[in-house]
C-alpha cells in the first residue's frame, strides 16, 4: 500500500507540480524551489524503507510530518502565487502525509486537519477571492481531501482484514499443532503402556496362534514373568511411603504363589526413587524370580550413596543379563549354584 | 554343654526356640524361659550362658533398658527382634549386644548366634549385615571397600558360602572381614565388658594394633 502511495507522490509531485511550480508566477520562486525540494527529499527518505516493506521509525515519521507541513505552509503562504489561487502544494502534501502517517489514524487526522485549516485560513488572507476562485478552490480542495481520506480509510481496512486473517490462521495452525501433539502424546502412551506390558502381549499372541505349548516349561516361565510384570505394573500407581519396597513385594508375590520360597530383605532408609528409575531397578528382580526353582532372596539396600535391588536364587541357566538405562545398572552372573542379578543406582546428590 | 534362656512374651517362641537349640551340633540347653527379664536374673537363668532376648515384651517401647542392664552384668545377650528396624539393631549393638536377629531368619542363624555367643565372639546375620551396610549414622566406623562389599554381598544371599566364590575368597576370610566389622563397630560408643572382650580379643589375634583403639 505504502509503495503505491509513495508512487502516486512522487508521480504528482513530478508529473503535475513541477510543471506547475515552473509555470507560476511566484513572489519568492526559491522558497517554492526549496519546499519541493523538500518534499522529494522526504519521498527519497520514505523510499528507503517502503521498499524494504518496513515502517519508517518514529524521528522520520515525526520530521518528515513537520518538514511536509513547513514546506505546504512556505510554498503556499510565503512563495504562493500571486493571488488567491489553489496551490500546487495542497494535494501534493496530502499524498506525502498519507505515505508518512498510513497506519497512524489519529496524527494523520490531526496533520490533515492542521494543512486544511492552514490552506483555508491562508486563502482569503493572500487576496480577496471572488465566488469563482471560491468555488473553484473549493472543488480542487474536496477532491483532493476525499480521494486521500477514501484511500486512508480502504488502508485502514485492508490492515485491520488483514490482520484477521492472521489471527485466524495463528489459531487454526496453533489447533493444528495441538492435534499433532496429543496424537504423539496417545501415540507415546500407548507405546510406553505396551512396553510396560512387557513380555504379555507377545506371549499372549503366541498361545493364541497355538506357537506355543501351554504345558511346556518355557510357557510357563514366561507365564510366570508376565505375571509378575503385570502385578508390579498394578502397585506402580499405589499411594504407599516406600514405592521401591512396594514394587519388589509385588514381584516377590507371584514368585511366591510358584511354591518358590522367596525371602526379603529390606535395609536403610527410604529414599526417593523416580519412577522410570524404579521400573529399571525392579525389572531384573522379575526376570530373575521367574527363573527361581526353590529359593530365592531378594534385598533391597539403600547407603548413603546408591540404591541396590538383587536377587540371588537357585535358578537353572537363568539370564546373564547387563544393561544400562536411566543410570541404572544391571550385572547378573552365576556363582556355583547361584544365580545372582543385582540392579544399582546411585541417587543425584 | 552350653546353656541358654529364653525370654519372650510368647510361649510358643519360647517353646520353638528350646526345640531348636535343642536339635543344634553340639545341642544347646535351654533352661530357663519366660515372659520378662527376670526369668535372666533369678534361678536357673541366672547363670545360663547366654540370653536370648525378644525385644518387644508386650509393650510398643523396645526393651532397650532391660538389655542395658544385662550387658552391665556382663551377660552375653542375643536380640531376638520380630521387628528387623536397622537403628535398633544399630543401638543394640552399641549397647553390646552379640547378636541382633530377627525371627524372619531361620533356625541355622539363631544356632550360630548363640554358639558364638557362648564363646562371648559375635555374630552378624545377614538382616544386621544389611543394617550396618546400610549405616548413615555420623559416628559410623570407617569400613575398607572390601569389608563393605562383603557385608552388602552377605546380607544380599544369606549364604557365606556364595559370598566366598562371589568374591574369590575362603570362607574363613569372609568370617575375619565380619569379624573386624564387628570389632571396628565394638570400639565405638558406650563401654560395655561384651565389647571390651572383644576388641581385646581381636588384638590378641591380631586382627587390629592397639595403636587403632
Amino acid at each position: 500500500m505504502r509503495v503505491v502511495l509513495l508512487g502516486v507522490a512522487v508521480a504528482v509531485q513530478f508529473g503535475l507540480c513541477l510543471s506547475q511550480l515552473v509555470g507560476q508566477e511566484y513572489r519568492a520562486r526559491w522558497v517554492a524551489v526549496v519546499a519541493f525540494v523538500a518534499l522529494a527529499v522526504v519521498s527519497a527518505a520514505c523510499a528507503g524503507w517502503v521498499s524494504r516493506r518496513t515502517e519508517p521509525p518514529v524521528w522520520v515519521v515525526a520530521g518528515g510530518t513537520v518538514v511536509v507541513l513547513a514546506a505546504a505552509f512556505a510554498a503556499t503562504a510565503l512563495a504562493g502565487p500571486a493571488g488567491p489561487v489553489p496551490d500546487w502544494s495542497f494535494g501534493l502534501v496530502g499524498w506525502h502525509l498519507l505515505v508518512l502517517l498510513l497506519d497512524r489514524v489519529g496524527p494523520l487526522l490531526v496533520a490533515f486537519g492542521w494543512h486544511v485549516a492552514v490552506s483555508v485560513v491562508w486563502f482569503p488572507v493572500a487576496g480577496s477571492p471572488d465566488r469563482e476562485r471560491i468555488a473553484e478552490a473549493g472543488t480542487v480542495a474536496l477532491g483532493t481531501l476525499s480521494v486521500q481520506l477514501a484511500v486512508a480509510l480502504i488502508a485502514r481496512m485492508l490492515h485491520r482484514r488483514t490482520a484477521q486473517a492472521m489471527a485466524v490462521a495463528a489459531e487454526r495452525d496453533r489447533l493444528a499443532t495441538r492435534v499433532l501433539a496429543v496424537e504423539q502424546a496417545e501415540r507415546g502412551q500407548r507405546d510406553v503402556f505396551a512396553g510396560q506390558l512387557g513380555t504379555t502381549l507377545p506371549l499372549l499372541a503366541d498361545l493364541a496362534d497355538g506357537v506355543l505349548d501351554p504345558r511346556g516349561e518355557p510357557a510357563r516361565r514366561r507365564c510366570a514373568l508376565a505375571a509378575t510384570q503385570l502385578r508390579r505394573l498394578f502397585a506402580e500407581n499405589d499411594e504407599v511411603p516406600d514405592p521401591l519396597v512396594h514394587e519388589v513385594s509385588a514381584c516377590l508375590d507371584v514368585a511366591e504363589r510358584r511354591g518358590v520360597d522367596v525371602s526379603l530383605a529390606v535395609s536403610g532408609a527410604a529414599v526417593a526413587v523416580p519412577a522410570p528409575v524404579r521400573r529399571e531397578l525392579t525389572a531384573p528382580v522379575a526376570v530373575t524370580l521367574s527363573h527361581a526353582r526353590t529359593r530365592a532372596r531378594v534385598s533391597v539396600l539403600r547407603t548413603a550413596t546408591e540404591v541396590r535391588v538383587a536377587v540371588v536364587s537357585d535358578a537353572v541357566a537363568g539370564p546373564q543379563v547387563a544393561w544400562a538405562a536411566h543410570g541404572v545398572e544391571v550385572e547378573s552372573g552365576t556363582y556355583g549354584e547361584y544365580q545372582r542379578t543385582e540392579a544399582r543406582w546411585s541417587p543425584p546428590s | 554343654m552350653v546353656t541358654a534362656v529364653v525370654i519372650d512374651d510368647h510361649p510358643a517362641i519360647q517353646a520353638g526356640v528350646a526345640h531348636w537349640l535343642s536339635c543344634g551340633d553340639p545341642p544347646i540347653q535351654v533352661c530357663a524361659a519366660g515372659t520378662d527379664v527376670r526369668a535372666a536374673w533369678l534361678g536357673p537363668g541366672a547363670t545360663a550362658d547366654v540370653v536370648i532376648l525378644d525385644l518387644h515384651l508386650g509393650g510398643p517401647a523396645p526393651a532397650l533398658g532391660e538389655l542395658r542392664r544385662l550387658v552391665r552384668a556382663g551377660r552375653r545377650v542375643v536380640v531376638y527382634s520380630m521387628r528387623a528396624d536397622d537403628d535398633i539393631a544399630l543401638r543394640c549393638l552399641e549397647l553390646g549386644a552379640l547378636s541382633y536377629l530377627t525371627k524372619a531368619e531361620g533356625a541355622e542363624h539363631l544356632l550360630e548366634a548363640t554358639v558364638t555367643a557362648a564363646a562371648g565372639q559375635p555374630y552378624t546375620p545377614p538382616a544386621l549385615a544389611g543394617a550396618l551396610a546400610g549405616d548413615r549414622s555420623a559416628h559410623r566406623p570407617v569400613l575398607s571397600a572390601r569389608e563393605t562389599e562383603v557385608l552388602v554381598e552377605w546380607f544380599q544371599s544369606e549364604s557365606k558360602d556364595y559370598v566366598a566364590r562371589r568374591l574369590g575368597i575362603s570362607l574363613s576370610t569372609v568370617n575375619t572381614h565380619l569379624e573386624h566389622i564387628r570389632v571396628k563397630y565394638a570400639m565405638r560408643g558406650r563401654e560395655a565388658p561384651t565389647k571390651a572382650a572383644l576388641v581385646a580379643r581381636a588384638i590378641q589375634d591380631g586382627l587390629v594394633e592397639l595403636d587403632d583403639l
